[in-house]
């Protein structure tokens, strides 16, 4: 098996090397997300940049003309999908502060909104329709070497904010009444933060789709979150966990030939099955 | 590690201090002096502006009219601790007492042997010394308390604010952490701002009160706020003081025909 994958690497070793990298950079995001317990805000993102997409698509073929061609430009999907799950992280972040409706009425509000309107945008467009059901259903391969370079550097970002900030982080995320007493100044961290989180998912779902976004997104946070006995270490073990199931996923579904991001994300669920395990035995042993 | 504010300064002073959000007025006219070492306690009901007033001392909120001078010291929080009423922490996240009270540390300079030296000091004050790489979440509530206090005292705060430490705690566990909070000011001289709305509490351990009622703050020593007239006045209803076996004061409603 390890030869075939070795022997598959000329040909896939963008789709891999990418996979791997998204798997990473939204593990590191997702351990803030499981910590907030934001994991329906996850999914709205995710689903909102699909929104973004299927706009970008509608766009392009309601307006087939050479001079607006830049809109059917990769750069131009990416965008698309970038802004729209910003929006949607800023929005998610901002219901419930003046008590008007709660989080998760705004997050639910959101995840509807662009799970029927990306679908209702591009019905009439076959290639539109395709490229949604694509996404919807996660393909990862076709993955380039700009990509590589994008999603290398937001990890390399986001690991040294982490590193120069933990403490902060983690304050902000467990406790935020007493990040205020502090000093810290919550609405920028929460903007930057949300900002930070739309980012990565819109730009891994123009990639990876959004099964394996949302996957690796709060799969293996949940999984460290179960391991662990601090939150700390939830930072190391859960991008741990992305590399090395998306290793051992994406070796599996080339030799079974599966699809790979199904292959990872029902590996990492089955890990999540095993990691509740442990952790009820443990508390059952700490409790003896 | 900076010594504190010598005792008896003075780290907090307002004079004709009003405070608000907005248009409206929650307090009218604050005037209060806060000196080191006194253990204040800040009474009232729920919206009479106990928080606010907390929060203008810790620069969240601004003053409408009036001064309010913090100590240099306490200007950047570096070292003013803040125990809340509860800790809303997702309780489904794995965190140790360590890692609890080392998250305290926030905002103030310290490296690692000095992180470490501050942790065992905090913890020992509160009584959790064993409990360093305890689940946080296998504790009981008196001892989550506490550890609440240490996440607090880790900063060496130069005052202790507490927004009402004690709700939901029962009996045992809410004279746990008032014994300590006593010994805190009475061996250390920490400097403790308790805010509640329970008056027996604060007749018991206070040197300082503040009352709180319908924009009007009275404060100064417990002996002079805690007297028939005034609190006659504040509350609008008939009392009695007297002293319990220890000496402390013990007021007492009266009913509405008379006294007793």
């Amino acid at each position: 098996m390890i030869h075939e994958f070795i022997a598959s690497w000329a040909l896939f070793h963008n789709t891999y090397l990418v996979g791997w990298l998204i798997g990473l950079l939204l593990a590191l995001v997702g351990v803030l997300v499981v910590a907030r317990d934001q994991i329906f805000i996850g999914a709205a993102v995710s689903q909102a940049s699909t929104l973004g997409i299927a706009l970008a698509l509608g766009l392009g073929s309601w307006t087939a003309t050479e001079a607006l061609e830049w809109l059917h430009a990769d750069a131009f999907l990416s965008a698309m999908a970038v802004v729209f799950s910003v929006l949607a992280a800023l929005l998610t972040a901002r219901g419930g502060e003046d008590s008007k409706e709660s989080h998760e009425a705004v997050t639910g509000w959101v995840f509807l909104v662009s799970a029927s309107g990306a679908i209702l945008v591009v019905s009439h467009s076959p290639h539109g329709l395709d490229e949604i059901h694509r996404l919807l259903s996660s393909s990862i391969i076709g993955a380039t070497q700009r990509d590589i370079w994008t999603f290398s550097a937001l990890v390399i970002v986001t690991a040294m904010a982490l590193g120069a900030s933990h403490r902060r982080v983690l304050l902000f995320a467990l406790d935020p009444a007493m990040a205020a007493a502090v000093g810290m100044r919550l609405k920028p961290w929460a903007l930057v933060t949300s900002a930070w989180l739309g980012l990565a998912v819109g730009l891994s779902i123009r990639s990876a789709g959004m099964l394996y976004t949302f996957g690796c997104l709060v799969l293996p946070a949940l999984v460290a979150k179960n391991l662990c006995r601090e939150v700390r270490p939830m930072f190391v073990v859960a991008p741990l966990v992305a590399v090395c199931t998306g290793a051992v996923g994406f070796m599996l579904a080339n030799h079974y030939d599966d699809p790979p991001a199904q292959m990872t994300v029902a590996l990492l669920c089955l890990l999540l099955t095993i990691a509740w395990l442990i952790r009820r035995l443990r508390r059952g042993r700490d409790v003896g | 590690m900076s010594q504190r504010a010598a005792d008896h300064e003075v780290i907090v002073r307002t004079a004709g201090l009003r405070l608000g959000y907005g248009r409206r007025v929650v307090l009218a006219h604050v005037d209060f002096q806060m000196r080191q070492g006194e253990f204040w306690f800040f009474i009232g009901p729920n919206g009479e502006g106990k928080t606010t007033l907390l929060r203008a001392m810790l620069g969240m909120v601004r003053p409408q009219a009036g001064q309010l001078w913090v100590h240099p010291e306490l200007g950047n929080r570096e070292r003013i601790g803040f125990v809340p009423q509860r800790c809303d922490i997702n309780p489904t996240l794995p965190t140790t007492v360590r890692e609890f009270v080392l998250l305290g540390l926030v905002g103030t300079h310290t490296d690692r042997n000095d992180e470490a030296l501050r942790l065992e000091w905090a913890l020992d004050r509160v009584g959790l010394g064993r409990f360093e790489g305890k689940d946080y979440w296998s504790l009981s509530g008196g001892q989550r308390q506490r550890a609440l206090v240490a996440r607090a005292l880790v900063r060496r705060p130069s005052v202790l604010i507490l927004d009402e430490p004690t709700n939901g705690l029962d009996l045992a566990a809410e004279a746990a952490v008032l014994h300590l909070l006593a010994e805190l000011n009475r061996k250390e001289h920490q400097t403790l701002l308790f805010v509640t709305h329970n008056l027996a509490i604060a007749a018991r351990h206070a040197t300082h009160i503040a009352l709180f009622h319908a924009g009007e703050v009275v404060s100064g020593p417990r002996q002079e706020v805690l007297n028939r007239q005034t609190l006659e006045r504040i509350y609008g209803v008939a009392v009695e003081i007297s002293a319990d076996q220890s000496g402390a004061p013990v007021v007492t409603v009266c009913p509405p025909e008379g006294r007793p």
